[in-house]
């Protein structure tokens, strides 16, 4: 067949294009891969698409694709072309990307990222050239090694212990993502023609962004597999062929879906997204709460999930930075999703918080007895520590310099309906036992935190104040 | 009729291989192996006779050679053995045009609060002002916030962010983005980022840039997902096989995560190279204050690319070169490119000038030595702070100038000695032969050095390792 405008006029990249390397393959004679790429360029050529082509060499025989093919072209590692071609094809949609791999590539060694571009099924087209041998590093056993079928790795033939040869095609055909699969032959002129056929319709299956198309070709291997070409093409046909029997292995008629828009590069929307704001918040601290420590203040807050530590955390972080401060919070979980211990480190600095961990806060906000156990011996002389006296009947007996306020968090969250606001309530109480800041400053970062949620600003407000009345309580 | 129109075969004996694959093709006989070795080759070509070639074409179609069995059209030359290969088959490589490079444009954002952000989202809102619309992951604690918040953001911004099958797929994803000329980047944690490694040496071997996001955790092997800084050795020396680096960057707030982000896209495409960004599980679950920049970056098109189009039809992405002169050459290109990438070493020396004990720590811990620092002030110890923000090139000259007058110098680490090491390279390198006993406070497993561990070390000069 005449050489179509797809292969390079001269293999510039084969040995520098030297002598007979110019216009000659790599390839061992009979290689069923010489035929594959001739068919392969002819499709880009019918279909007009040399321009968009992208092209995945393998790892293996074939890696030296970008030799030949006057495309795109990009060379992928051992078994990885599927998911080389996926990041080409969302780079560019418009592309045509094609992922030509062997059987050790794409069978043994890159079985994970086939299967799983194959189910993913956007538009990439899959030609998987089946020998059924190693071909690049010597003749060893491929995963589509025929059973019995010696190599240098299965010396006396593929037997049970080597398991048995992996079936492609109906393997990709099983999966919902592609639209299109066939197994074709080379070893007459039949074949070769549905060959072509078949490498035609999976490029039109994609530039029609119709899905992922998979074209398995059983191929020749003269030199591994120790025959003569005609002996191979025999042995294909009346060997392999039983074993993969040739045909269309699933066919979906699928209508154009695969539309990506051009990336939004619009400044307002990522804002947006970000919840970044140019309005500036109200401030009301009169200056850094000094009477707490001279330039960082270090909290911490403990309890179990679902206790809401991590939130009155954040917040008071939020609180901190809306007046012009520097904040941190680290939060630290147990190992469960569920119910498990959770602690939040937070620290509050006048200009820069220096160390953000709070192995000696100055302030315990703890929501069950464990955390105050845990942690109430680790505050700062002169610290202050709050606990949800709902759920802790006993406390443990502190430093005698501690400032302590027992606030039943979980009663007064329970009697206003919610149990989940007890964490604001917490949050009531510390602004009333420490001063850290004035309410406004917490009020307005509760409101921020519940923009979405309007409804529930009331009943928080509600939350904060009773907190701040159990310990104005407690001072009387 | 339509048979007379169709061209005759024409073979060069060169560019015969003598595969046969040809013989049974042709219905009518004309083709036959020869009896003799082509000098040229070492092969046995096949004949042709074409006295009664009816030009069907089979024969062609059954050619593996793509300048073995042609057509031979009219008009064409028929003495073709005796022709040169470029005038019969042509001279030029390809017919594409010269690519050139499609700038980035800058964008102007107005000036906005801060947010107060965790540590992993402001190095994903980073990456998105970055001009990132392309990242690929896989879930790993404590780093999987970041990939979260582009499955949520990428989709509204008409980007892509793909669950990749495991940590493999995802760095060939970014493979395939970063060949195709695109800003890209993913979230990992350390035994996800020891599964990268291979596409990471690929991508420096073929000169692809990408931001690899490594908020690292205790280890080995499956370790625990508490902060530790185990990957220092890997992103300083060990990125895979070969001869590869990458400048690697060790933010210490989530301000930094943002800011190193962004300049960690810059620096890739800058240099050609995956850029590795190492955060620790702390500072990516940490929450702080984050300026957000005043420009963002809309990503053109660099001319070494293979986006896919007319434009870059000629290029390659590659990392073979199979001829050991090309592949020594290669290495060379790179180290000349190391060498350059050493212009990008950044430090921070906090209070230094006059410190006779100078501690060195990165990422969590060198915020609590900072805390140390100031606790050792307040009790008049002249104590100061070096804090390395490239780790890879390591910044020895404003370490150098930083441990001039130290009397004492302290390596406050969350590993068995991995910062230390690249210190005692660094110094070894410069030709720094005197300097104090490097003296270590360091914990491991998960758990972060104490400021209160330090000021013991500093004041009581005992040993802190746990």
């Amino acid at each position: 067949m005449s050489k179509t405008s797809v292969i390079y006029d001269k293999f510039e990249r084969h040995s520098h294009g030297q002598g007979l390397k110019g216009h000659a393959t790599h390839y061992c004679p009979g290689c069923g891969h010489g035929l594959a790429h001739k068919f392969l360029a002819e499709a880009i050529d019918a279909l007009g698409i040399q321009d968009r082509t992208v092209a995945i060499s393998p790892v293996g025989c074939s890696v030296f694709l970008y030799y030949y093919f006057d495309v795109g072209n990009s060379q992928a590692a051992h078994g990885r072309a599927p998911v080389v071609a996926l990041g080409h094809k969302f780079a560019n949609p418009e592309s045509v990307v094609i992922s030509y791999q062997g059987d050790g590539d794409l069978a043994s060694i890159g079985l994970a990222e086939t299967v799983a571009t194959a189910q993913l099924g956007a538009p990439i087209t899959v030609i998987f050239i089946n020998n059924a041998i190693y071909g690049m590093t010597g003749g060893q056993m491929a995963p589509t090694t025929l059973m019995g079928q010696s190599s240098s790795t299965s010396p006396s033939g593929r037997n049970e212990y080597n398991g048995q040869p992996m079936k492609m095609a109906e393997m990709i055909a099983g999966l919902d993502g592609p639209v299109y699969v066939e197994r074709v032959a080379l070893f007459d002129a039949k074949q070769r023609i549905k060959a072509k056929k078949a490498i035609q319709k999976a490029l039109k299956l994609q530039v029609e962004g119709r899905g992922y198309s998979f074209i398995e070709v059983l191929a020749e291997c003269p030199t591994h597999l120790k025959m003569s070409p005609e002996e191979t093409e025999k042995w294909v046909k009346e060997c392999m062929e039983p074993v993969y029997p040739l045909g269309v292995k699933k066919d979906l008629t699928v209508e154009p879906w695969f539309h990506r828009n051009a990336p939004c590069f619009k400044g307002e929307k990522i804002l947006s997204l970000t919840g970044a704001t140019t309005e500036h918040p109200e401030r009301f601290c009169k200056g850094f709460p000094t009477a707490l420590d001279p330039s960082d203040v270090s909290l911490k807050l403990a309890g179990s999930g679902g206790d809401g530590a991590q939130t009155a955390a954040m917040l008071i972080a939020r609180a901190a930075i809306s007046e012009g401060f520097d904040a941190t919070h680290i939060p630290s979980y147990g190992p469960e999703s569920r119910g498990g211990t959770s602690y939040a480190d937070v620290h509050v600095a006048e200009t820069e918080v220096l160390n953000p961990g709070s192995p000696d806060p100055q302030i315990l906000l703890a929501f069950n007895a464990p955390s105050l156990a845990k942690f109430g011996p680790t505050v700062r002389k002169g610290g202050y520590v709050i606990y949800d006296s709902s759920v802790v009947t006993e406390a443990p007996v502190l430093d005698p310099s501690i400032k302590v306020f027992p606030v039943p968090f979980t009663g007064i969250a329970t009697d206003l309906g919610k149990a989940v606001v007890k964490n604001i309530v917490a949050l009531g109480a510390l602004q009333a036992a420490t001063n850290i800041f004035p309410k406004e400053t917490f009020l307005g970062a509760i409101r921020v935190a519940l923009k979405d949620k309007c409804a529930l600003i009331p009943l928080n407000e509600e939350a904060f104040a009773w907190g701040i009345k159990s310990v104005e309580a407690l001072d009387q | 009729m339509a048979l007379k129109e169709r061209p005759k075969p024409f073979l060069l004996p060169d560019y015969c291989k003598g595969c046969g694959r040809c013989l049974d093709a042709c219905a009518k006989d004309c083709i036959t192996l020869s009896d003799q070795i082509n000098p040229m080759t070492g092969l046995v070509p096949v004949e042709l006779d074409l006295t009664n070639c009816n030009a069907c074409g089979m024969c062609m179609d059954a050619c593996p050679e793509p300048y073995g069995l042609r057509p031979a059209h009219e008009g064409e030359i028929q003495d073709f053995e005796l022709e040169d290969p470029a005038k019969l088959f042509g001279v030029k490589p390809c017919d594409a045009p010269e690519p050139t490079d499609i700038p980035n444009e800058f964008l102007p954002l107005p000036r906005t609060e801060p947010l107060v952000i965790k540590g992993t989202y402001a190095s994903a809102v980073g990456a998105i002002l970055a001009g990132c619309r392309h990242v690929y992951g896989y879930p790993i604690t404590p780093s999987t916030e970041g990939a979260e918040l582009m499955a949520k953001f990428l989709p509204k911004l008409d980007g892509t962010f793909i669950q990749a099958v495991s940590e493999v797929a995802a760095v060939n994803m970014m493979y395939g983005t970063a060949g195709a000329g695109l800003p890209t980047m993913t979230f990992t944690s350390s035994p996800g980022f020891s599964l990268m490694l291979e596409g990471v040496s690929y991508m420096i071997g073929a000169e692809l840039p990408g931001v690899f996001v490594d908020v690292m955790r205790g280890g080995p092997g499956l370790g625990n997902i508490a902060p530790e800084q185990s990957d220092i050795k890997l992103a300083c020396h060990g990125l895979g096989h070969g001869n590869t680096h990458a400048i690697t960057l060790a933010p210490s707030t989530p301000q930094e995560m943002l800011d190193l982000t962004i300049l960690a896209f810059e620096l890739s495409f800058k240099y050609r190279n995956p850029v590795i960004l190492l955060g620790d599980g702390y500072l990516g679950q940490m929450t702080g204050k984050v300026q957000l920049p005043e420009t963002m970056i809309k990503p053109g098109i660099p001319k070494w690319a293979v986006y896919g189009d007319a434009m870059h039809r000629k290029n390659l992405i590659s990392s073979i070169f199979l001829t050991e002169s090309d592949l020594e050459a290669h290495n060379h290109h790179l180290n000349a490119k190391y060498e350059a990438m050493k212009v990008e070493a950044r430090a921070e020396s906090f209070l230094c000038d006059d410190a006779e004990v100078v501690l060195i720590a990165c990422n969590t811990p060198a915020r609590t030595a900072k805390g140390a620092v100031q606790d050792l002030r307040n009790q008049g110890v002249k104590a100061g702070l070096f804090r390395p923000i490239t780790l890879w090139p390591f910044p020895v000259e404003e370490l150098k100038a930083a441990i001039q007058g130290a009397e004492r110098i302290v390596v406050v680490e969350a590993s068995a000695g991995q910062l230390e090491d690249e210190v005692r390279l660094a110094l070894s390198k410069a030709g720094v032969r005197q300097f104090p006993e490097l003296e270590s406070v360091r914990r491991m497993g998960g758990v972060l050095p104490q400021q209160s561990e330090i000021m013991t070390r500093v004041l009581g000069r005992k040993e802190v390792i746990a």
